[in-house]
Parts: structure tokens; sequence; C-alpha cells
């Protein structure tokens, strides 16, 4: 009769995918969050983009609590 | 490791650690944000530029309104961002941090974290209120509020290299080489180029409350991060044999 068990091992082995993944979320939203004047809706919208600033405003208050720079 | 439930914890503790800080902001940091957009509508009547109309007033509310609502959605994408980044560095150092358990693990590394690319940097370029920055020196302003953070965080993953070699209390070399160092940069580093024209009860009664609102990001973090990774452990992978 066969009998089958289970043990938990506990791997030191990071995915390095997984790290790439987070490195660009955290990019990203740093700088949507931080710095964005328009730069990302301008690869849509052109130069309007930058005199929306849609996402600068949508940000805005975050961005001043936390400590980014702003206008 | 299990990729997927690392990640999927990481982004949802980043993720709630984020509302938790926009919350804190709507609660703690938002008067102080209506009060100086007062002084800049006062400023835009004064000029001309703007009517003191109900007209003003109406749109004025509402605009407020949907950027207050932006003020969530904002720390849901910043705290999932800064979560990320959270993640990686204490997947890569957890069996370095002090602590008998995760929770304490992700405390202790969110309160140096905390220490290193929030409040040294704060420290040197604190949080302003509308009213204080000039639109035409932002970018420069953000260069410098980045590359602080930048240095100061590369730095201390530097000095922490550096203090593997060292053992015992030699490891404190390292600490103060980090002190020293960073204390360096404070200096050499040039001061924000506004000046603030704002009431300074303002301007330091918003430092305080961003401060304060931070912080509760910090400690979010760390506790969310901390459980999720105590109770899933992404860490252990179930091997079976006969």
């Amino acid at each position: 009769m066969s009998q089958s068990n289970q043990i938990n091992v506990s791997k030191n082995t990071v995915p390095i995918l997984a790290i790439v993944a987070l490195a660009v979320v955290f990019a990203v939203g740093l700088f949507l969050v931080g710095f964005d004047q328009g730069h990302v809706f301008s690869i849509a919208f052109g130069e309007q983009a930058f005199e929306d600033s849609y996402i600068h405003e949508l940000t805005h208050d975050m961005r001043h609590a936390a400590g980014f720079p702003c206008h | 490791m299990k990729t997927f439930l690392f990640l999927t914890i990481v982004l949802i503790s980043g993720a709630l650690a984020g509302f938790v800080h926009g919350s804190s902001n709507l609660i703690l940091v938002e008067p102080y944000l209506d009060e100086a957009i007062g002084i800049e509508n006062q400023q835009l009547f004064a000029s001309g530029e703007e009517d003191d109309t109900l007209e003003f007033w109406v749109e004025y509310e509402a605009y407020r309104t949907w950027q207050k609502g932006g003020q969530i959605l904002a720390g849901v994408v910043l705290g999932t961002s800064t979560g990320a980044l959270f993640g990686i560095v204490f997947v890569l150092s957890r069996h370095s941090l002090p602590g008998n358990n995760d929770v304490k693990k992700a405390l202790i590394l969110a309160g140096i974290m905390w220490v290193i690319i929030y409040f040294i940097p704060f420290l040197k370029y604190p949080a302003n209120p509308p009213t204080v920055g000039e639109a035409e020196t932002v970018v420069l302003r953000g260069i410098l509020y980045l590359s602080f953070i930048a240095i100061s965080g590369f730095a201390a993953v530097g000095f922490y290299k550096l203090s593997k070699i060292f053992k015992g209390k030699k490891k404190l070399v390292a600490l103060i080489g980090y002190a020293v160092f960073i204390s360096a940069v404070f200096v050499a580093m040039p001061e924000n180029p506004d000046e603030i024209t704002a009431p300074m009860d303002l301007v330091n009664g918003f430092r305080i409350m961003s401060l304060i609102a931070v912080s509760t990001y910090w400690i979010a973090i760390g506790l969310i991060l901390g459980l999720l990774w105590y109770h899933f452990k992404p860490n252990k992978e179930v091997t079976s044999f006969n």
C-alpha cells in the first residue's frame, strides 16, 4: 500500500519576473501620481494634454499631501 | 516561491494601505489644502483673473469634489506603486530582518523605509500646500526631490551591503557611514528654489498633517503585508513525496 506525504518547503528563490513586474508597477505609479504633467495623455492627445494636465489635476491633492513638488 | 500569490499579496497590501493614506489625507490634510486654495482664489479675484461670482463658486465646488475623489484614487495608485517597492525589498531582505514573525519583520522594514526614502527627504524638501511653489520650477523641484530619495535609498543599500563585511558591534560603522554620507548630501543638495509667501501657520500645519498621513501609509503597508504573508506564506511550497 502506497502512502503519500506532504511537507512544506521554504524556498529562498525569488522569481526575477515578479521583481521586474513590481519594479514596473513602482515606476509607472510613481510617475503618474508624482510627476506627470500631461506626458501620458500626450501620447494620444498631443500638445493639448499638457494644457489640460488631466492626471496632474486628478492627483493634485495627493501630490501635495505626499510631498511631491507641485505648482 | 508562489509567484502569483506573492504578487497578489504585495499589490493588495499596497492598494489597501494607499486607500488608508488617501482617507487619512481627506481627514487630516484636506482642510489645509482648502485653506491654501482659498488664498489662491482671493489672489485670482484681486488680480482680476477671475470674478467672485456664484458661477465661479459652483464650478469651483464641483472641481474640488472631483479632486477630492482623485485623492482616494491617487492614494490607491501611489500606495500600490510604493507597495511594489516595499514588496521587492521585503522579499529580498526578509531573512535578514529582525523579528520572530513576518508581521514584525514587515513593520520593522516599513519603519526603516519610512526613515530612508520618506522622512530624511522630507526634512530636506518638506511638503508644501498650494500657493507655495512656482510652475516654472516644478521640474527642477521634482528632479531634486527624486534625486535625494534615490541617493538616500541606494546609499542605505550600499552601506547595508558594507555592514555584512563587519561582525558584531563593528556593523555600527555602516550605520554611522550612512549617517555621515546622507548628512553631507543633505548639506550639498540645493535648497527648494521657491520662496514661501503663504502664512507659516498654514504651511507648518499642512506639513505636520502630511507627515502623519504618510506615516499611516507606512504603518498600514507593514501591518497588512506582514499579516497576509504570515497567513498565506507565499514563500512556502508544498512538496509531495511517496
